[in-house]
């Protein structure tokens, strides 16, 4: 092809190559544009393929016409060059495929490695966030206030009534051992959840004395629900903190729960002092037990909260799992 | 030595009973009240005067910290915490002593020597003014503010505050009940209170910015404050400044 060149004065051949490559510049830029909605993924090869084929065709088809009209309009008056330029249609409709197709072939590396990076910080921020809630969901586990406060509490009593010491050390191993089991995320009857908070409550009670009330009325359909395990602790720690911990007057903690079929409805109620100032963090605890349900039960389950003349109240609904 | 007189404040009774029970072997120090709050504990302090008090930090209504901000008596004050990373700091450095709960006897006994080492020597200023001091230089947040009026004890949530203005040595609190006069710097609110809520708007003012009902303006180049609850507060063109920061207009 090179020596036709030679044959035409210098002015015809750059005019040639920078129209040629000037317009095969900007329809390959367009080559973006199938590579980009057209992802292999997406479709079946066949479809793929021949989306390709259509669009690889209707640029190239555009690019030799649009050179062939420019260039045989401007050197229309040269015989010899227009006879050229017809003979070598052919060769430059096939250079211009193999160059189209290593395009198309550029494009998809550089918008896969676009995806896998994305994909990429996407998996780390998920990460993080999987983290984060397994943090909180420790940290919200056992409050080192209630743990060193109950030590002294039992370091007391060894003097005062020691066998009253002893039952508070049980006490707080069951509820420690059980708190451990939480990281296995596994699903308990609802007895042994209850059971391991009544001790959690009963230690409190030691500390507080009649500044704390509490009861429980569970349908009797309820005792085996399934429940995920310390999913109320941090209600009932909640109902201590914001009110037994902030007032000077007792406090009522009322558990109630019923069942049916499909599911389980729990009420937390306990007495507050609208009063005391809400301080930062507040409703992180409830955060974490919505976020835990709606992500073991696929958003089926639901956690509710309101607080109302001095009495905050927390609704939860479990639905029932076969294990 | 004459006795000591102790006062214990602490909440749990249990934790009231320990220390009780630890004074048994100390003869020389003497038990003259023991209360489960800061109110009940504020008002005994003033009438009893004890030489020292043991003093729980975390209680409902007035924290320890609270109560000692407010006493007119100073004694010694030894803390019993269960777990305070900040307050460990200020106890280190001023309290005759702290007791991280569960404490031995051994270790207390070894407060009580050092209470009676301290009790020798009397130095001024008192310990209660050194935490107050390491309080008002540290970064800490406070989200209430307690306000004695007329022998009675308020605690007044800063939510609750509409403004902030200054009065010689004194700062008038005003909320929607009424208004309280504290005997603090203007510098130590601008400090501690949390600077999202609490906007310096004037050197003689701090305006609670969710309290703004409109900014109107007033004489040459300066603005005026009207708050809901109708009270104006002036407006200096630093202060415009921080409120344009803070309420981003």
């Amino acid at each position: 092809m090179f020596w036709f060149f030679l044959e035409f004065p210098l002015i015809q051949i750059i005019s040639d190559a920078i129209i040629s490559n000037l317009c095969f510049a900007f329809l390959g830029l367009l080559a973006w544009y199938p590579t980009r909605y057209i992802p292999f993924q997406r479709h079946t090869p066949v479809y793929s393929t021949l989306a390709h084929l259509v669009a690889g065709l209707l640029v190239l088809g555009t690019w030799v016409l649009v050179i062939y009209v420019l260039l045989s309009s401007i050197f229309n008056s040269d015989e010899s060059y227009i006879q050229f330029l017809n003979s070598t249609l052919a060769w430059r409709t096939i250079l211009g495929g193999l160059i189209y197709l290593i395009l198309v072939l550029i494009y998809y590396l550089v918008s896969n490695s676009q995806k896998l990076q994305e994909r990429m910080q996407q998996e780390e921020r998920l990460k993080n966030l999987v983290r984060d809630t397994e943090l909180n969901l420790l940290k919200s586990q056992i409050n080192p206030h209630f743990l060193f406060n109950s030590l002294n509490s039992i370091s007391s009593l060894t003097m005062t009534n020691p066998s009253e010491a002893r039952d508070m050390i049980i006490r707080l191993s069951d509820f420690l051992r059980y708190s451990l089991k939480h990281r296995e995320n596994e699903y308990v009857p609802l007895k042994e959840e209850l059971g391991r908070m009544k001790d959690y409550l009963a230690i409190e009670k030691i500390r507080f004395g009649e500044k704390l009330l509490y009861e429980f009325d569970i349908d009797g359909s309820c005792q085996e629900f399934p429940v995920p395990t310390m999913i109320f602790q941090p209600l009932f720690e909640n109902a201590i903190r914001h009110s037994v911990y902030e007032s000077i007057e007792p406090v009522q903690i009322k558990f109630s729960c019923v069942s049916n079929e499909g599911s389980m409805k729990a009420i937390i109620l306990n007495d507050y002092d609208p009063d005391v100032p809400t301080r930062k963090g507040t409703g992180v605890g409830l955060q974490n037990v919505r976020q835990r349900i709606d992500l073991a039960y696929q958003g089926k389950g639901s956690v509710q909260w309101t607080g109302e003349e001095g009495v905050f109240t927390v609704t939860i609904v479990i639905p029932r799992i076969f294990v | 030595m004459s006795t000591i007189k102790a006062v214990i404040v602490e909440d749990e009774k249990p934790a009231r009973d320990l220390v009780k029970n630890y004074l048994e072997s100390v003869p020389e120090v003497e038990i003259i009240g023991e209360f489960d709050n800061g109110f009940d504990g504020l008002k005994a302090i003033n009438e009893l005067l004890p030489d020292v008090i043991f003093l729980d930090v975390q209680m409902p209504k007035l924290s320890g910290f609270e109560m000692l901000e407010v006493l007119d008596h100073k004694p010694e004050v030894i803390f019993t915490t269960a777990y305070d990373q900040y307050a460990i700091n200020a106890f280190e450095q001023n309290a005759v002593d702290y007791l991280l709960k569960p404490f031995s006897k051994d270790r207390f006994v070894e407060a009580i020597d050092k209470l009676k080492e301290k009790l020798t020597k009397k130095q001024e200023p008192s310990s209660i003014d050194r935490i107050k001091q390491h309080f008002a230089d540290s970064e800490e947040k406070i989200h209430r503010v307690v306000i004695k009026k007329s022998g009675r004890i308020h605690v007044i949530s800063t939510e609750k505050i509409n403004f902030f203005e200054a009065q010689d040595d004194y700062v008038m609190v005003y909320t929607n009940e009424g208004k309280y006069l504290k005997q603090q710097t203007m510098k130590y609110f601008e400090k501690h209170l949390d600077p999202e809520q609490f906007v310096r708007v004037h050197r003689s003012y701090i305006a609670n910015v969710s309290c703004i009902e409109r900014i109107e303006p007033y004489e040459k180049s300066n603005f005026i404050l009207i708050l809901k609850d109708g009270n104006k507060v002036p407006v200096s063109r630093g202060g415009m400044q921080l409120l344009k920061e803070s309420l981003d207009f």
